[in-house]
């Protein structure tokens, strides 16, 4: 009968519209949700059969089914911009430890290890002029003294870099293992769940994104639409299991056999570089430096004469050849008088001539010198204003495409308010006609009631 | 595309920040005048700046060399020219005595004796010249040149300065090269003007001509030294004015490669501050609306 299977649809209609209307409430409450996805009442003509009898059609009726709930999700864009957005982590934490490095040294200025190696220099060539002045000596090794402990700073300094670093690593190593249970959890409770949840599946994606900026996580799709999650070429988490990590020595390793973790990109990846690559570098960088004025200094000063006419003193301590180290000699630290500044080869018929100062302007010379500490230093400086030129503008560039991405990815899934006040409204319209329908029914069958009076 | 309100507004405020930064950026560069904030904004620039600045350091250094070396030899400049006038007063000292004859002239001898013994120890003190606590006729020797018997006490050193990048100079003549070799043939100045006294105070014609021609041949040794040390004198100052015209160079190297062209500076931090605006402007305008404002 007719009327009754309209009555159905209508019912059908009714429900459906308030299904939308709900969804609609709750795109709405999630417009500014982190990685919420806009979700669908995936509407469908319920299949017609207009079998006649009174209660026949309650099964099978004419009318709408609103069951299936989809979200808009592509997921080729969202695993790109997992992807770029782990590369920017990448690029951005590079890049802002370049910065560190860069503001170690603060050239050109007045600051500088380029400037206090002038000044020694400078002083060098001061003793030379009168390398009888008690005043000049002492000058010579107060500017001495403030180049080597510019020298120590500047390597310990460095060593800061690498020990944040360290200290980062081992809390992100606590991130990630939080992240990787919770995604256990959610893994656990999609499995369990009847039916797809599609706020469960947002939640596990930015779980997901949340690892793969850290670790540079990769997911790989797995049995009952789960996916695994593999950092390097092993698995972070497998359905509900997980593996964890430890950073507490500073380096990232699996709990599970102590293996270093091999992070393709994140957090994780810059930070492995820095301890491994780029502070090493800049350290054997400064210490070729340092190592540069010890040797060219002391082969000079040994053979020199001081002014008790004695020869064989060491300028700085010869033991003492890395950055973090270096300092004068116990030959000549607090003793202004034992600098060699007299040449080694006398040009007077006499004992040394106590103000030749030839060797000391020969160590003068060492501040021209194309493989002396000067050149050694402004090859490290050019390098790193190199290299964090470079980091700064793959961060930059990174972040455009990364936009790029995100944004790509969001135009697909992420809520427009118009949208959703244009669906609403339609819902409120369908839901009124559905009941006028009702009302029109209702209005038939008094009719027919009234005609067998 | 699919434009939704989320991604508006990420994107409006990553451009506001954007051009916040670029603001803030140019603003600095006006206010501290430095065209390059920190190292990596240009590493070519960087490496130039720190070699001209070594340059210029190297450049102030050996101005104080130069400065050195100049007081070193306008002191034995002025010593030596000094010491030639005396010379020349000895030997019209040496000739009145010479024509001075006979045995009653004892008292008068006596007194050129004096005068000769006196322009000695003048030249004596010319000889120890000093300049700080280098004489500058010792060599690398400590204290004088000559001790009171006239004997050298000095070395045979040169003193050199470096008084441009590899140009270094020798700034001294040695009191044996300015004086004469003591002990050995005629003596220096001081031996020849000890004889000489004495061959005046005794009385004997023979040795005051010796002498006289001995005292000839020590001017020109110290008229010989003079030119040395004039022409030393003459490099010093020319490399002084051309490491002058250095400095002026290389500060304004440095003063290309690290100032900003504070015109431009400002320019461009007005264009900014105008950027900025406009984009808070239609940030401000483009957010509110929705759908919303119009179904009511």
């Amino acid at each position: 009968m007719p009327n009754i299977s309209s009555l159905n649809s209508a019912y059908s209609g009714l429900a459906a519209q308030r299904r939308v209307l709900d969804v609609t409430a709750h795109n709405i409450a999630n417009a500014n949700t982190k990685g919420y996805h806009v979700q669908r009442v995936d509407l469908v003509s319920a299949g017609q059969s207009a079998t006649s009898g009174l209660f026949a059609g309650a099964s099978k009726t004419n009318g709408v089914n609103s069951d299936a709930l989809s979200r808009s999700y592509d997921e080729l864009l969202a695993a790109r911009a997992s992807r770029e957005e782990a590369s920017l982590s990448s690029a951005t934490t590079s890049s802002s430890t370049m910065a560190a490095i860069e503001q170690i040294f603060p050239e050109p200025g007045d600051t500088g290890i380029a400037h206090q190696l002038d000044q020694f220099w400078s002083s060098w060539s001061g003793v030379a002029t009168s390398p009888g002045s008690t005043a000049a000596r002492t000058e010579l090794l107060s500017k001495a003294g403030a180049l080597t402990s510019s020298l120590n700073r500047a390597a310990a300094d460095l060593q800061g870099v690498h020990d944040a670093a360290a200290a980062r690593t081992s809390s992100l190593a606590i991130d990630v293992n939080t992240l990787a249970k919770q995604l256990a959890d959610v893994n656990k409770a999609i499995t369990t769940s009847l039916g797809s949840n599609p706020d469960l599946l947002d939640h596990r994606d930015v779980l997901l994104n949340s690892l793969a900026k850290l670790t540079g996580a990769t997911t790989r799709p797995a049995a009952d639409g789960l996916v695994d999650v593999y950092v390097g070429n092993r698995a972070l988490v497998v359905g509900e299991y997980t593996e964890q990590m430890d950073g507490s020595s500073g380096t990232l390793t699996w709990t599970n056999g102590n293996q270093p973790v091999d992070a393709p990109s994140g957090v994780a990846a810059a930070l492995a570089a820095t301890m491994t690559d780029v502070v090493p570098r800049y350290r054997a960088a400064l210490d070729t430096v340092a190592a540069s004025l010890v040797a060219g200094v002391n082969a000079l000063h040994s053979a020199g004469y001081d002014t008790s006419s004695t020869t064989g003193r060491t300028f700085f301590d010869p033991t003492r050849t890395t950055a973090a180290t270096i300092a004068l000699s116990v030959d000549v630290a607090g003793a202004p008088g034992n600098i060699a500044a007299g040449a080694p080869v006398l040009p007077g018929p006499t004992a040394p001539g106590v103000l030749d100062g030839e060797q000391a302007r020969a160590i003068a010379r060492l501040a021209d010198s194309v493989t002396g500490p000067n050149t050694a230093y402004r090859t490290l400086i050019s390098g790193l204003a190199t290299e964090t030129n470079a980091a700064t503008s793959r961060a930059a560039l990174q972040e455009q495409v990364a936009a790029g991405a995100t944004r790509d990815a969001e135009s697909v899934g992420s809520v427009n308010l118009d949208e959703e006040m244009a669906n609403l409204v339609s819902a409120q319209r369908a839901y009124e006609a559905n009941a006028r329908v009702i009302k029109a029914v209702d209005e038939m069958l008094s009719i027919l009631m009234q005609s067998f009076r | 595309m699919r434009v939704t309100n989320s991604m508006m507004l990420r994107s409006t405020l990553r451009d506001l920040n954007t051009s916040l930064g670029r603001l803030q950026e140019s603003q600095q560069r006006t206010t501290t005048g430095r065209a390059n904030l920190r190292m990596s904004d240009n590493p070519t620039a960087t490496t130039v700046a720190m070699s001209t600045r070594q340059d210029l350091r190297r450049n102030e250094q050996m101005g104080r060399e130069l400065d050195d070396a100049r007081s070193l030899l306008d002191a034995a400049d002025s010593a030596l020219t000094n010491g030639l006038t005396t010379l020349s007063r000895a030997r019209e000292v040496a000739i009145a005595a010479a024509n001075t004859g006979g045995a009653s002239q004892g008292a008068s001898r006596e007194a050129y004796a004096a005068q000769i013994r006196a322009m000695r120890s003048e030249l004596m003190s010319l000889a120890n010249t000093k300049v700080g606590d280098r004489s500058v006729f010792a060599g690398n020797a400590a204290g004088n040149a000559y001790d009171a018997t006239g004997t050298y006490t000095g070395d045979n050193g040169s003193v050199v300065r470096d008084l441009a990048p590899s140009l270094s100079m020798t700034v001294n003549v040695t009191g044996s090269a300015a004086f004469g070799v003591g002990g050995s043939g005629a003596g220096n100045v001081f031996e020849v003007l000890d004889r000489l006294a004495t061959a005046i105070q005794i009385g004997d014609p023979s040795a005051m001509a010796a002498e006289q021609a001995n005292l000839v041949s020590a001017a020109d040794t110290m008229s010989s030294a003079t030119a040395i040390i004039g022409v030393q004198g003459e490099r010093v100052l020319e490399i002084a004015s051309r490491s002058a015209d250095d400095k002026l160079r290389l500060q304004t190297q440095l003063s290309n490669v690290e100032d900003v062209d504070i015109v431009q500076a400002l320019i461009e931090s007005k264009e900014q501050e105008t950027r900025y605006q406009a984009s808070l402007q239609v940030a401000a305008k483009i957010i509110p609306p929705s759908l919303m404002d119009f179904l009511r």
